[in-house]
């Protein structure tokens, strides 16, 4: 999401993800302290769906992630559409989403490893909510 | 009538815990709504421009990267944007 963010909407057509080789412009880099298999507290940006939909202004979710957003390329995901939706307690990006689209979000950890028939994930619930709207 | 479809962007193999667990919260969420959501594995090799024409009601760009074609999914993810078609990425 963010690599096709960057070429067709910030025109950065060398923009990669590190996960699949070297060469052009690292926007989705290799973490230097891998998350995979931890649990992360996510501050959820005021304004953002992703607040509304929890209904508080803090996450705990898991992840198994060990790439995320390139902190020197931390502002494309303010511009055009994107906005920042969620940030750890390091302050680097952990979900983002679109402002111009009726449902369009991402996130750098795995939300479908805390649902639960009895609790299904609000980011699932909304999407389908989403889908049968449109 | 027919619930959402909702295509699920994933090279993981049936049985893989990440695989069965976006399965299974799509299951859920679908649950609790009350829908019939069709819920499909769209393998990225195997997406093609009869995928890219109908992309479903909803996508999800799965866990298991690297993709097998990073560049299919890149495409689905652009034309999810720009068709307005609901999307997360996990």
């Amino acid at each position: 999401m963010l690599v096709e963010h960057a070429r067709n909407l910030m025109g950065l057509g060398s923009a990669v993800h590190a996960e699949y080789g070297t060469g052009g412009t690292e926007i989705v880099s290799l973490l230097a302290c891998s998350l995979d298999g931890e649990q992360i507290t996510v501050s959820l940006a005021e304004e953002s769906r992703l607040r509304r939909l929890h209904g508080s202004e803090t996450v705990v979710e898991h992840t198994t992630c060990n790439y995320g957003l390139n902190p020197e390329w931390q502002h494309i995901a303010e511009e055009h559409g994107m906005a920042i939706a969620g940030i750890d307690e390091t302050g680097e990006v952990r979900a983002i989403e679109r402002t111009d689209h009726p449902f369009f979000v991402g996130t750098l950890y795995q939300p479908q490893l805390s649902s639960t028939p009895e609790q299904p994930h609000p980011i699932f619930v909304a999407l389908l909510q989403a889908a049968a709207a449109t | 009538m027919p619930g959402p479809v909702v295509n699920v962007l994933i090279d993981l193999a049936p049985g893989q815990r990440f695989r069965t667990a976006t399965f299974d919260a799509l299951a859920h969420a679908a649950s609790a709504c009350g829908m019939d959501a069709q819920i499909r594995a769209a393998p990225t090799d195997q997406i093609d421009e009869d995928f890219m024409s109908d992309i479903g009601d909803a996508v999800v760009a799965g866990p298991g990267t690297p993709y097998a074609r990073p560049d299919r999914a890149e495409e689905v993810v652009r034309l999810a944007r720009e068709r307005g078609v609901p999307l997360v990425g996990t």
